[in-house]
């Protein structure tokens, strides 16, 4: 048996490999070809095809050439006088009449090349689908669409009705499979990507093929085997797994179920008797097979290659085993176990009126279809309307009953509320921040933060609930929970999530619950439940996790569930949020004022040391709401509100809020609006909504956006607006870490990981105001200008400030600059004073620095031009109002006077004076004598500023101690004053990188 | 043109002309934390997952495949463009409208990679093929004006995959006039003793398509 070599016969030319398909006529004497590389569909006979082609009989008995582009699918209808369809990649399908192959009619025409095609077991019905989206099921009586089955994602390959005509199967080139139920014509059951994915490789399909009693549905499947799936449950049955050694692109069922043969990609042909799932027969090809089909009546098989050659393999069966046709089902008999199709016929319409069995009862006694009968099915449409719209009516009748239930009540309540007070404003309720209100039959977000999400979707009196981590490649994965309890909020961080629900009535009371993401103790999940109280809004930070109820109490739980704080807070609650150890918490302070504001309290607790950190009113734009709330990735304080005013606490004028973004002034068309996920130091993190929705939906997932903050400046008349919010931001910035250096320095840490920060963040604040001055004295604001220059930071800035307005010829401001600059320098000197007091220097090395320093005004009277010299400590502007004397006192008395003010305020300064690294002031003090021998010797060249640089440096590091050279001011003076153009052009070009 | 599979007959496949539209930015939205990338053709991301990044094709591509990421439609792939699209190209026999240079191709690996990312998939490509359909209904319409007298053919707005089928046509048939013309030219050139007459004789220069 192995030996017999199947021959196959060239039907159509194909240059390259395509799909082609094969099918027999209904009676066994004709066969069909097409390929997709051919427009030509041919019928030949089957004995012709058998003979090898050998002879004159080769021809075709017809040749069909009505397509425009290659031909896709092939189908012949059942039934003495069958029909066939062809499909094509010209997106049309056509009917012929079969044998004689003459047109009848053009079926239907999609938009996207067909794929596939069937016939129900009667030919009643015909399954059309392909790239388009949707299959559409064609009534063969009149040509009408009778339904279109969405729900495919890729391009449908292969269509199967159901022996019984309960179902059709089909699947698409993702492999994923789904059971339609033509009674109700819809999805039945779905399995999704069960079979191999090809995309949108055409020459490769899935099929799939219902076993002839109907019980199993054959696929392919991912592991080069044939998987069988049941009828009703979509289970797997068993798998034909073998000797393929790629996946299997085409099979077919014997006529009797007892056996399959099945082709692969490997080239092989495989028959498999399923009963025993072992293969008893195969044969290799010198082409891949891409359409298989078992002779109705007999035991032959039509095969077809990729490049168009087609052969019929005889007696396939060993006549030792079961012939193919033994025992073929009938389904019209009792033999099927659950029902006959008869009865079912007759039964169906009454019950449910699916569009299956009312094309049946149309035909019931005309099997052989003519495509010119009237449209007798227009009826049962309008029947199905009328139903419809019966429901529909029905159901709006219900919906209106409701609203005016709600309305009524809606009215006692608002009736006695207007005894009360006659202000139309309300208390706002509690919310979540970055919840969504829940909607019917759709997923809303119980929380969305800049971490991830939690949603929920209700679902027949239970519902789902998701955690997802926007970042899948670190966040934890977190199975999907059913909730039981229907839980309205929710709160995560990385480290868990908590839950909370509203108390319905009395036997669903609220409960809030805490799931750990991960543990190392299993079953760590746990939950509270509160008995005459509701939970109104829940919180989580670092090992904490609050709730807040209807009672007013604050209760603190710990990550493990422990009971630690119960308190009460000052009035019902508006919402919560968590940030490590801090836990925010707005509050109603009083009802509404007449006007209609809310009037919020907020506290800050820090619950590790068990302290109120922050206690005031939460401030809104007038007749607004609060709508988000929590903590920025670095710890500030947030608020926004209704009218998209987002707002930053600050520590700045003992606590105040600081408005950091306006929407109405970011969106860019009038039907836009923010809605807040998060923000950092310098951008708000939001998704954008067009109007008919405030907030963002789950499907598809929302997208965030990235805006800049920006303080709500009026147009300024120097029209440099950008740079005056850049200049505010960076000083907000720069308290905000002068602010955390305190709180480390009070606490006796290392600030040193935050002094490079501080200075890169002051660097870019002088560049910021350098400019601005530049802008101010080209548009004449020299006042401006002049207020600007005091509050620059750095030595050198000052230096450049100066440089810029000699440059622009601005006597008068370049005057008023090196009385600033002398100020500094006499503030500086005290504090240089105070720092070497402090490192125990001696008082009389100090003197005589100071001496020589003091001397220096004049001089800079003298020379406008001259920089300044460049050993001088830093300034600080915190400790700037320390010295209030005058530039024009003798040396010798500011010596004294200095010093006294220094040993005063010595003391003051300790903590926020910088410590100087031992190996660092002796480098720089080889670096300053190395700098003066060479200012010594006059040379002002190239060493000369390079050492001057890196004293420089060094000078920004309070340096005490550093012995100055005398003479190396009158060198510096000499100092081309364009190096230090220069070094401003530098900063202005060094600025974008500056910014983050 | 180094990497041409058939350099004779100066025709990329579709793949290679495939493989030179990858280089094509794209919006893609990353959903996991990713510091950037320094590639030579230049640097991409940091990757911050649910905000917008733009990156190569392939680089898209790769990253959906590992499901690291959702591309997000160009603009131009959208219902509403495409409808517009396929209007105008109805509506002006003569002229092209602007598309992306590589849209047959985006659109076929955003089909293939990202079907999901896409909203109406069904219908976008369904426009997108249409669209193809006009206009290359346009080209071979156009094609069939040139003659003996055509010495040059400008196509405004031709995509990469129209060029590449219609480059083959165009130059051989562009060559088979011009030696046919040579004989006489060369005659011409001694008689006159001119450089200038040959481009003359040729007559003006014609559009296959105004504008």
């Amino acid at each position: 048996m192995k030996g017999r070599v199947v021959k196959l016969r060239e039907a159509h030319k194909a240059g390259s490999p395509a799909l082609c398909s094969a099918s027999w006529g209904p009676s066994g004497q004709h066969v069909v070809t097409a390929s997709a590389a051919d427009t030509a569909v041919l019928i030949h006979d089957a004995a012709t095809v058998l003979a090898g082609g050998r002879g004159s009989g080769s021809s075709p008995v017809a040749t069909i050439r009505l397509h425009k582009d290659g031909v896709t699918a092939l189908a012949v209808a059942p039934g003495p006088s069958g029909s066939l369809a062809s499909g094509s990649m010209d997106h049309s399908i056509k009917f012929y009449t079969f044998p004689e192959g003459e047109f009848q009619s053009n079926v239907a025409r999609f938009t996207l090349p067909i794929r596939s095609l069937a016939f129900n077991r009667k030919g009643t019905l015909l399954a059309a689908a392909g790239d388009d989206d949707g299959i559409k099921l064609i009534a063969t009586i009149d040509n009408t669409i009778s339904k279109v089955l969405k729900g495919h994602k890729g391009s449908v390959t292969g269509l199967a009705f159901d022996p019984r005509n309960d179902y059709l199967a089909s699947v698409d080139s993702f492999g994923t499979v789904i059971y339609w139920d033509l009674c109700i014509g819809a999805e039945a059951r779905t399995l999704t990507r069960v079979a191999p994915t090809f995309r949108s490789d055409n020459s490769v399909r899935n099929v799939l093929c219902w076993s002839p009693d109907g019980q199993t549905l054959a696929v392919p499947g991912l592991r080069n085997n044939v998987v069988l799936y049941d009828r009703d449950t979509g289970e797997e049955v068993c798998t034909l797994y073998g000797d393929h050694e790629q996946p299997v692109s085409s099979f077919c069922w014997s006529p009797n179920g007892r056996y399959l043969v099945s082709a692969g990609l490997d080239r092989q042909v495989l028959i498999w008797d399923v009963k025993s799932r072992q293969d008893i027969e195969r044969q290799k090809f010198d082409d891949r097979i891409c359409s298989l089909a078992w002779k109705p009546n007999g035991n032959a098989l039509l095969l077809i290659d990729v490049m168009g050659r087609v052969g019929i393999w005889e007696s396939v069966i060993p006549s030792t085993m079961k012939s193919p046709n033994e025992g073929i089902p009938d389904l019209n008999s009792t033999k099927a176990p659950l029902f006959d199709d008869d009865d079912e016929d007759e039964e169906k319409p009454s019950t449910s009126g699916g569009l299956e069995d009312d094309i049946d009862e149309t035909l019931s006694d005309s099997t052989p279809f003519s495509h010119k009968r009237p449209r007798r099915k227009s009826t049962f449409d309008r029947d199905s309307d009328n139903e419809d719209l019966i429901h529909q009516m029905e159901s709006t009748k219900r919906m209106k009953d409701k609203h005016n239930k709600k309305v009524d009540a809606g009215k006692a309540r608002g009736d006695s509320a207007t005894s009360a007070r006659l202000v139309t404003a309300r208390m706002q309720a509690a919310f979540q921040p970055g919840s969504t209100p829940p909607q019917p039959g759709m997923r809303n977000f119980l929380a969305y933060n800049m971490l991830g999400s939690i949603t929920t979707i209700e679902n027949e009196g239970h519902s789902h609930v998701e955690v997802d981590f926007h970042d899948t490649g670190r966040g934890p994965r977190v199975p999907s929970m059913t909730d039981y309890f229907g839980f309205t909020m929710a709160a995560m961080n990385g480290s868990g999530s908590v839950f909370a629900n509203q108390c319905k009535g009395d036997k669903n009371m609220s409960t809030l619950m805490y799931r750990p993401f991960g543990s190392w103790a299993g079953n760590s999940e746990w939950s509270m439940r509160f008995e005459g109280e509701e939970v109104k809004a829940v919180a989580l930070g670092a090992g904490w996790v609050a709730a807040v109820t209807s009672l007013n109490f604050l209760r603190i739980f710990t990550e493990g569930g422990l009971q630690m704080h119960i308190l009460s807070v000052s009035g019902p609650v508006v919402t919560a949020a968590g940030y490590e150890d801090q836990l925010a918490i707005v509050s109603h302070a009083s009802d509404c004022l007449p006007s209609g504001d809310q009037v919020l309290d907020v506290k800050v607790f820090n619950i590790s040391e068990g302290a109120q950190s922050m206690s005031g009113r939460l401030v809104l734009t007038p007749l607004s709401q609060l709508s988000w709330f929590g903590f920025s990735e670095n710890g500030q304080l947030s608020s926004y509100d209704s009218k998209g005013i987002l707002r930053v606490f600050s520590s700045q004028f003992g606590g105040s809020w600081l408005p950091l973004f306006s929407s109405a002034k970011a969106r860019k068309s009038e039907d836009e609006s923010h809605w807040v996920v998060g923000l950092d130091a310098n951008n708000i993190f939001c998704i954008l909504c067009k109007t008919p929705q405030s907030y963002p939906q789950v499907m598809p997932k929302p997208v965030l956006s990235i805006l800049h903050l920006s303080f709500p400046l009026v147009s300024s008349d120097l029209g440099a607006n950008s740079l005056e919010n850049e200049f505010l931001m960076r000083k907000l910035q720069l308290s905000q870490i002068q602010n955390k250096m305190e709180e480390m320095a009070a606490l006796g840490l290392d600030t040193t990981t935050y002094d490079d920060e501080a200075f890169n963040m002051e660097a870019g604040l002088d560049q910021c105001i350098l400019r601005l001055i530049s802008i101010c004295c080209s548009g004449d604001k020299l006042v401006r200008a002049s207020e600007l220059a005091k509050l620059l930071t750095l030595e050198k800035s000052m230096k450049g400030a100066l440089t810029l307005v000699t440059r622009l010829k601005l006597p008068t401001l370049q005057e008023k600059f090196s009385s600033i600059i002398e100020e500094r320098m006499l503030n500086n000197k005290i504090i240089a004073g105070t720092g070497g007091f402090c490192s125990n220097a001696t008082i009389m090395t100090n003197t005589p620095v100071l001496t020589t320093q003091a001397t220096l005004p004049s001089k800079f009277m003298q020379d406008g031009n001259s920089s300044l010299e460049s050993s001088l400590p830093k300034p600080n502007l915190v400790n700037q109002q320390c010295s209030s004397t005058e530039p024009k006192k003798s040396a010798g008395e500011q010596g004294i006077e200095i010093k006294d003010s220094a040993r005063k305020v010595s003391s003051a300064f300790i903590p926020s004076t910088k410590v100087p690294k031992s190996s660092e002031t002796k480098k720089h003090r080889n670096e300053a004598s190395n700098a003066a021998v060479v200012d010594q010797n006059q040379e002002g060249g190239i060493d000369h500023t390079g050492a001057k640089k890196m004293s420089t440096e060094y000078c920004n590091r309070a340096e005490p101690q550093r012995p100055v050279n005398p003479f190396a001011k009158s060198s510096s003076s000499k100092e081309p004053s364009s190096s230090l153009l220069d070094s401003i052009k530098k900063m202005k070009v060094d600025k974008p990188n500056g910014r983050i | 043109m180094a990497g041409q599979s058939d350099p004779h007959l100066s025709i990329f496949s579709p793949s290679e002309v495939e493989f030179v539209a990858e280089d094509e930015i794209v919006e893609i939205v990353p959903n996991i934390r990713m510091d950037a990338l320094n590639m030579i053709c230049g640097d991409f991301g940091p990757f911050f997952p649910q905000i917008p990044t733009k990156v190569p094709l392939w680089l898209a591509v790769a990253l959906k495949k590992r499901s690291k990421c959702t591309i997000r439609t160009p603009d131009w792939m959208t219902v509403d463009r495409l409808t517009q699209v396929l209007e105008a190209e109805r509506e002006s026999p003569r002229e092209f409208q602007p598309l992306p240079f590589h849209y047959i191709e985006i659109s076929k690996l955003l089909f293939d990679d990202a079907r999901d990312d896409i909203s109406d998939a069904y219908l976008v490509r369904s426009l997108i093929e249409d669209i193809r359909d006009v206009r290359f209904h346009k080209v071979e319409t156009g094609l069939e004006t040139i003659s003996g007298r055509t010495h040059a053919v400008k196509l405004k707005n031709l995509s990469a995959m129209e060029v590449n089928i219609v480059r083959p046509f165009m130059v051989r048939t562009l060559q088979a006039f011009y030696k046919h013309d040579s004989p006489q030219m060369i005659q011409q050139a001694d008689n006159t003793g001119s450089r200038a007459t040959p481009v003359t004789d040729r007559g003006p220069r014609r559009d296959l398509r105004r504008r």
